[in-house]
C-alpha cells in the first residue's frame, strides 16, 4: 500500500510542492523572527533611555534624596528582576536598587545575569550605564520578553507547518487514490486488450481532464484497430472463400487435361483455360493487394497538385468509343475545377473503375454521364450516371463490400473489387463516395473536400499527352 | 541481344532464360544482386532484367550503384508486389521499365525489344514512315500514299508510338501506359477498341493491312 502510494504521481507531486511550501515557510518565519526581534530590542533601547532620564531628572543639586528614593520604588517595582537598577556613589559604593553589582563601563552593553550578581543561569540583560552627578546610574532590562515574543512567532509557524504537512499527506493519499483507481481502469482495460479483447473499453468520467482525453484517445485507437482487425479478419475469411471457387475450378481443369492427355486426346483448350483461370485469380489478388496498400495510407507521401479535368478528358477519350461499340452514349460535362492534393493514378483508376461498373452493367441504349461541379469554387463533386438498370436499395451499401457481386451466379466478369478500390482511393483523398437512384439508374457521386492545395483555378484542358 | 538476368528464383530464371534463349538472345543469369552488380559493371549488356527482391543486395539498391558508377543500359524491374508506389520507386531509382509478376513471357519480351531499341539520348525523327504510311510529327499530319488522313490525338500518339516500334510487339499494356497514361488492368477493351478505329483509317480503305494483331500479345506495324 506505501509502496504503491509512494508510486503514484499525484502522490509525489504533493509531496514534492509541500517539500516546497515548507521551505518558503522556514524562510518567511526566519525573516519575521529578525524582523520582531529587531522592533523589540529597538523599543527595551527606548524604554531604557527614557528609564535612564526620567530617573537622572529627579537628581537635584547635591540632592541625593530623590535619586536614591525613585531607583528604590523602581527596584521595589520589580521583584521579579525584569528590569534591574543599581545606583552608586563616587566610591563605588551602592546607594539603592535591586542588584548589587555591574559592569563598569558606561553605556550600552549586554551582560549575563552572574555578571550582575544574580543567580538566574541563562538570562541575557541589557544595560545602560551613564553618570548622575558623581554618581552612577544603572538600567537594564532581561531579554526575555523579547525571546518569548519570539518563540511565540517560531511556535505558531511550526504548528502552522506540521499541520500544513499533515493536511497535505492526506489529501495527497485522497488524490493519489483516486488518481491511482483511474490509472489502474486503463492500466486494467490495456491488459485485457493485450489478451486479445478487443471490445474493452476505459470507462471515461466526463471530468474534462488529461486522464480522460488520454482515455478518450485510447479509446479511439483502440476502436479503430478493433475496426481494423475486423476488416482483416472478414477479408481473410472472403478471399478464402472466394479463391476456392476459381482454384477449385482450375485443379478440375488441370484434371481433365491429365485425364485427356491419358486418353490421347488434345489438350491445348484444357491449358488455355486454366492459364485464363490462374490469370483470373492472380487479377483478384493483384486487386486485393492494391487495396490494401491504398488503405495503408502510404500512397499519400507521393500526393501532388493535381487538375482533375484533364484525367476525365483524357479517360472520356479513352472510353467514349468503347461505349459506342456497346450501343452506349458516354457523354462529358466538366466546369472549371480547383486543383486538388491527390494520386494521378489513382484518381484515373478510380473514375476509370466507374465508368467501366457503368459500360459493363448497363444495356445497349443507355447514356453515361461524366460530369463535376464545383461550388463555390472550392468543394467539388465529379458523378458518374447512367440510365441502366440501377443498384436495388438494400445492395446500395454492400457493393462496397470486398468481393461482394450483385449477380450472384457470377457469371458476368469482374472480381468484385472494383467498387472497394474506388472507396480506398476516394478514402484516401478525403473524398467521400455516394450511390444513388438516378431514376431509373445508378448515380454514382465522389465529393471532394476542399482542399489547401486548391489556391488556383486550373485550366480545363490543359494538353497533356503523355505522348 | 546479349541480356543480363538477376533473379533468385531457380524456376522464373530457367524458363525465362529457355524463352530468350529460343528467342535468339544470349542471357547471362545470375542468382546474386551483389554478383548482378559486379557482372553489370564489367560487362557490356544490351538489356538488363532485375528482380527486386534478391539476395545479396536488393534490386534497387543494384541499380541505383549501377546508375551511380555512370552505366546507362536499359533495366526492367521485375517485382511479385505490383503496387504503383514500386513502380515509381524502381523508376526513380533509374529503372527504365517495370514489369509484375505473374507475367507473360510474350510480355517481357516485347517490353525487352522496345528498351534495347531505344538508342541513348535519341533525337526525335520530324517524320516516321512504314511502308507508304507516313507521319510528321511537328504538322501533326498522317497520310498513306496520296491519301491523307485525319487522326484524333489520341489515334496520332497511338500511331507514332506504334510506327516508333515497327515490327516490335507492343503489348496492351505497354500502349495503356504510353499512349493513356493508365497504370491499371481495364475490364473493358479500350485498346480494342481504339486499335480497332484506327485500323478503320489507316488499313481498311487499303489493299494491305499494316497493322496487325499478334494474338495472345499485342500488335505490330509493319509493311
Amino acid at each position: 500500500m506505501l509502496k504503491a502510494l509512494y508510486r503514484s504521481t499525484p502522490f509525489r507531486l504533493m509531496a514534492l510542492l509541500s517539500m516546497a511550501f515548507l521551505a518558503f515557510l522556514g524562510l518567511a518565519g526566519f525573516i519575521a523572527f529578525g524582523l520582531i526581534r529587531a522592533e523589540l530590542d529597538a523599543r527595551l533601547t527606548q524604554q531604557l533611555e527614557q528609564t535612564f532620564s526620567i530617573i537622572a531628572q529627579s537628581y537635584g543639586e547635591n540632592d541625593l534624596t530623590d535619586l536614591v528614593d525613585l531607583v528604590r520604588s523602581n527596584a521595589a517595582a520589580n521583584p521579579a528582576l525584569e528590569r534591574v537598577f543599581l545606583l552608586r556613589g563616587p566610591a563605588s559604593e551602592v546607594l539603592g536598587g535591586n542588584i548589587t553589582t555591574a559592569p563598569t563601563a558606561t553605556g550600552w552593553s549586554v551582560t549575563t545575569a552572574a555578571q550582575l550578581g544574580l543567580t538566574a543561569d541563562d538570562e541575557m540583560y541589557r544595560i545602560y550605564s551613564g553618570a548622575v552627578g558623581g554618581n552612577t546610574l544603572v538600567v537594564g532590562a532581561s531579554f526575555d520578553e523579547t525571546e518569548a515574543v519570539g518563540s511565540i512567532v517560531l511556535n505558531s509557524l511550526g504548528m502552522a507547518g506540521v499541520l500544513f504537512v499533515i493536511l497535505v499527506v492526506i489529501a495527497g493519499i485522497l488524490i493519489a487514490t483516486r488518481g491511482q483507481r483511474r490509472m489502474d481502469r486503463i492500466a486494467n482495460t490495456m491488459a485485457l486488450v493485450g489478451r486479445g479483447e478487443l471490445a474493452a473499453r476505459i470507462p471515461v468520467q466526463r471530468n474534462r481532464d488529461d486522464l480522460d482525453d488520454l482515455s478518450t484517445q485510447i479509446n479511439h485507437a483502440l476502436e479503430r484497430l478493433a475496426g481494423l482487425v475486423e476488416g482483416m479478419r472478414q477479408v481473410s475469411v472472403d478471399i478464402a472463400h472466394d479463391l476456392k471457387t476459381p482454384l477449385n475450378r482450375l485443379s478440375f481443369t488441370v484434371q481433365n487435361a491429365i485425364e485427356s492427355e491419358e486418353a490421347g486426346q488434345s489438350v491445348a483448350t484444357l491449358l488455355q483455360q486454366a492459364q485464363e483461370e490462374t490469370r483470373q485469380i492472380n487479377m483478384t489478388f493483384e486487386a486485393l493487394l492494391r487495396i490494401a496498400q491504398i488503405e495503408s495510407g502510404a500512397r499519400r507521401a507521393r500526393f501532388k497538385d493535381l487538375a482533375v479535368a484533364p484525367i476525365l478528358q483524357t479517360l472520356f477519350e479513352a472510353y467514349a468509343d468503347v461505349a459506342e461499340e456497346n450501343g452506349q452514349t458516354l457523354t462529358i460535362a466538366v466546369e472549371p475545377l480547383p486543383d486538388i492534393h491527390g494520386d494521378k493514378d489513382l484518381l484515373t483508376q478510380l473514375f476509370a473503375n466507374l465508368i467501366e461498373n457503368a459500360i459493363r452493367h448497363c444495356p445497349p441504349g443507355t447514356t453515361i454521364a461524366m460530369s463535376a461541379d464545383a461550388t463555390n469554387g472550392q468543394v467539388f463533386e465529379v458523378s458518374v450516371r447512367d440510365n441502366g438498370s440501377g443498384i436495388p436499395d438494400a445492395e446500395r451499401d454492400k457493393v462496397f463490400q470486398r468481393l461482394y457481386r450483385l449477380d450472384k451466379s457470377r457469371s458476368t466478369p469482374g472480381h468484385g473489387l472494383g467498387l472497394s478500390l474506388v472507396k480506398a482511393i476516394a478514402e484516401l483523398h478525403g473524398a467521400t463516395i455516394m450511390l444513388a437512384d438516378n431514376r431509373p439508374g445508378l448515380c454514382v457521386r465522389v465529393k471532394f473536400p476542399q482542399t489547401n492545395a486548391a489556391t488556383t483555378q486550373s485550366n480545363q484542358f490543359t494538353d497533356r499527352n503523355p505522348a | 541481344m546479349r541480356i543480363l538476368f538477376v533473379e533468385d528464383d531457380a524456376r522464373t530464371a530457367e524458363y525465362v532464360n529457355r524463352g530468350l534463349t529460343e528467342a535468339g538472345h544470349v542471357t547471362d543469369v545470375i542468382r546474386d544482386g551483389r554478383d548482378g552488380l559486379v557482372q553489370a559493371m564489367n560487362e557490356r549488356f544490351d538489356v538488363m532484367v532485375i528482380d527486386r527482391m534478391l539476395p545479396g543486395l536488393d534490386g534497387l539498391s543494384l541499380v541505383k550503384a549501377l546508375r551511380a558508377s555512370g552505366n546507362t543500359t536499359p533495366v526492367l524491374f521485375l517485382t511479385a508486389v505490383g503496387g504503383v508506389d514500386d513502380r515509381v520507386d524502381g523508376l526513380e531509382a533509374g529503372g527504365d521499365d517495370y514489369l509484375v509478376k505473374p507475367f507473360a513471357f510474350s510480355e517481357l519480351l516485347a517490353r525487352l525489344n522496345a528498351l534495347a531499341r531505344r538508342p541513348p539520348a535519341q533525337t526525335e525523327k520530324i517524320k516516321l514512315q512504314v511502308g507508304d504510311l507516313e507521319i510528321d510529327l511537328v504538322r501533326h499530319s498522317c497520310r498513306r500514299g496520296s491519301v491523307a488522313i485525319d487522326l484524333l490525338p489520341r489515334e496520332f500518339s497511338l500511331l507514332t508510338y506504334l510506327m516508333q516500334n515497327e515490327n516490335r510487339v507492343l503489348t496492351r499494356t505497354m500502349l495503356l501506359e504510353r499512349v493513356w497514361d493508365f497504370h491499371f488492368d481495364p475490364q473493358t477493351s479500350v485498346v480494342e477498341t481504339h486499335i480497332s478505329r484506327l485500323r478503320a483509317k489507316i488499313d481498311k480503305p487499303f489493299d494491305r493491312p499494316l497493322l496487325h494483331t499478334i494474338r495472345n500479345t499485342g500488335y505490330s506495324l509493319h509493311a
